[in-house]
């Protein structure tokens, strides 16, 4: 029975971290993308909004930077995809994700 | 041509068999939520997803011969050659692997039928088990890790299928409030076609992502026939022709499209709009590949089914189909014992007519029970035609046996 324990708990510790991550990655990219689309609906005006309210430039500007994070997102996802099936991981302590070989 | 040979050639067969039907059994799991919202015509969509999954499948060059080992204790990892790390002798893992895949299969045909989403690798590992348990007792199988990492049944099939659809719903349900939350205000015709975009990025990183899991399960089992009968001995490559065909055969499963699952998880449990599917498509990937890079494995299914029921639960308003989710749950208990009763049963076959024609048996037996099921379902079809027809209401298709909904 040790050993069915010891599985319990070695996946718990696996899926809280699994929850963690997902969150940040799996809803907080999600709701920047959200935060993109309110602010090109803003920049845009007119039928974007339910007021019909005039477009305001600015909202735009923000919407494209927004959409340039979801952009690193997700290439960052694709790069991981590709350097763990090499057996690499993926450093991200640059900007720029850079592949090294897995510990 | 020896009986080992002939073996070999049926294992390998049944083995692309195998990984055809996980293609089209999880072509729902990525495109299910953009095929129903409109964001990808549905022909478009499986197409999209084929070629993921067949760019995915390349691009995995990591060697998942320890794939079978997660279950039976097949392969010892310390040994230095191939040919010495086989724990059971060839003709026996031979038997237990085709008996296995053999269950893995007709689970995910009767599944397919009854239009239930359920995972490809429980089918298998079910296969597998049953299999090993009629030739090798209940100790040829891995129940419980070695308590260094979540190994074996318990650590690898069983506690991942309860965990990975709450958490994959966790996050979804998460997701979904906090796009509606932002996109309060805004027209729903203007926010439709902004999400839509996203949700194509999403549903294509699942896609790769499923091709670069599922796919390498297929190419260790083929592998491991060629290392068990002696004509591959390499533990960390694989021969290219495999990962050919393998790839092949999964990106050809997921074009032809499970419409009958697509239809279940595109519409049955949840109606998904735009910004749902986002979440829902946004959750499974986070999903798979946190759990994967932490080596944890999960099915794709299971992340994706409870990420469809997340994006249910965080919309304000939205209606959940319990009736259609508790029948998934029930699918899913069953899919071990099933699978692992037809792999016993085959293997159980196999020994009594001996390895070469119980192999024949075998085979023809799949191919009888495979075109009976292609026939049954033929009866109630479900395609691009009508995979988007409103759930509640009876449809042409849905006549007969298979009332509202096409799943009963």
């Amino acid at each position: 029975m040790t050993a069915f324990w010891d599985d319990v708990q070695l996946a718990g510790e696996a899926i809280w971290r699994v929850l963690l991550a997902s969150l940040v990655l799996g809803a907080g990219l999600p709701a920047i993308f959200a935060l993109g689309i309110r602010s090109l609906a803003w920049g845009t005006g007119g039928d974007a909004e339910v007021d019909h309210a005039p477009g305001h430039p600015v909202g735009k500007v923000v919407a494209g930077f927004l959409f340039l994070l979801v952009a690193y997102g997700i290439l960052s996802g694709l790069l991981f995809i590709i350097a763990s099936g090499q057996g690499k991981t993926l450093d991200f302590s640059t900007v720029i994700p850079t592949f090294t070989e897995a510990s | 041509m020896t009986s080992e040979t002939l073996v070999l050639v049926l294992v390998v067969v049944t083995a692309l068999g195998f990984d055809f039907t996980n293609g089209f059994h999880d072509t729902a799991n990525a495109m299910a939520t953009s095929i129903v919202t409109g964001a990808l015509k549905p022909r478009v969509a499986v197409a999209l997803s084929a070629v993921m999954n067949l760019i995915g499948a390349f691009l995995s060059v990591q060697v998942a011969l320890t794939v079978t080992n997660a279950v039976v204790k097949t392969f010892d990892q310390n040994a230095t050659s191939a040919s010495d790390a086989l724990t059971v002798p060839g003709d026996e893992l031979l038997a237990i692997v085709l008996a296995g895949l053999i269950g893995g299969i007709v689970w995910n045909l009767l599944t397919w039928l009854l239009g239930l989403p359920s995972s490809s690798s429980h089918a298998l590992f079910g296969g597998l088990i049953g299999a090993t348990v009629a030739s090798l007792g209940w100790s040829g199988v891995n129940w419980v890790g070695d308590g260094s990492k979540p190994d074996g049944v318990v650590g690898k099939i069983l506690l991942p299928g309860i965990a990975s659809p709450i958490v994959a719903a966790a996050v979804a349900t998460v997701g979904t409030w906090l796009i509606y939350r932002i996109i309060r205000g805004l027209t729903e015709r203007y926010t439709q076609s902004g999400f839509r975009w996203g949700q194509i990025g999403t549903a294509s990183l699942v896609s790769l992502a499923h091709g670069t899991n599922d796919a390498q399960k297929t190419m260790g089992v083929i592998t491991l026939a060629l290392i068990a009968t002696g004509r591959w001995d390499s533990t960390d490559s694989i021969p290219l022709w495999v990962k050919v065909v393998c790839a092949v055969a999964i990106a050809a499963g997921t074009y032809l499209g499970g419409w009958r699952i697509i239809r279940t998880l595109g519409k049955g449990l949840v109606e998904i709009f735009a910004p749902q599917g986002v979440a829902a498509e946004a959750s499974s990937a986070a999903v798979i590949l946190s759990s994967s890079h932490l080596g944890f494995a999960l099915s794709t299914t299971h992340v994706a089914t409870g990420s469809v029921l997340g994006s249910g639960l965080g919309k304000p308003g939205a209606e959940v189909r319990w009736h259609v989710a508790g029948r998934m749950a029930i699918a899913w208990l069953l899919t071990l014992p099933c699978a692992g009763l037809v792999g016993a049963a085959m293997w159980g076959l196999g020994n009594l007519f001996g390895l070469g024609v119980g192999s024949v048996v075998e085979v023809v037996i799949l191919l009888a029970l495979a075109g009976y099921l292609y026939w049954h379902a033929q009866k109630t079809p479900v395609g691009v035609h009508n995979v988007n027809d409103d759930w509640e209401q009876p449809t042409a298709a849905s006549s007969g046996e298979l009332t509202a909904g096409g799943v009963r």
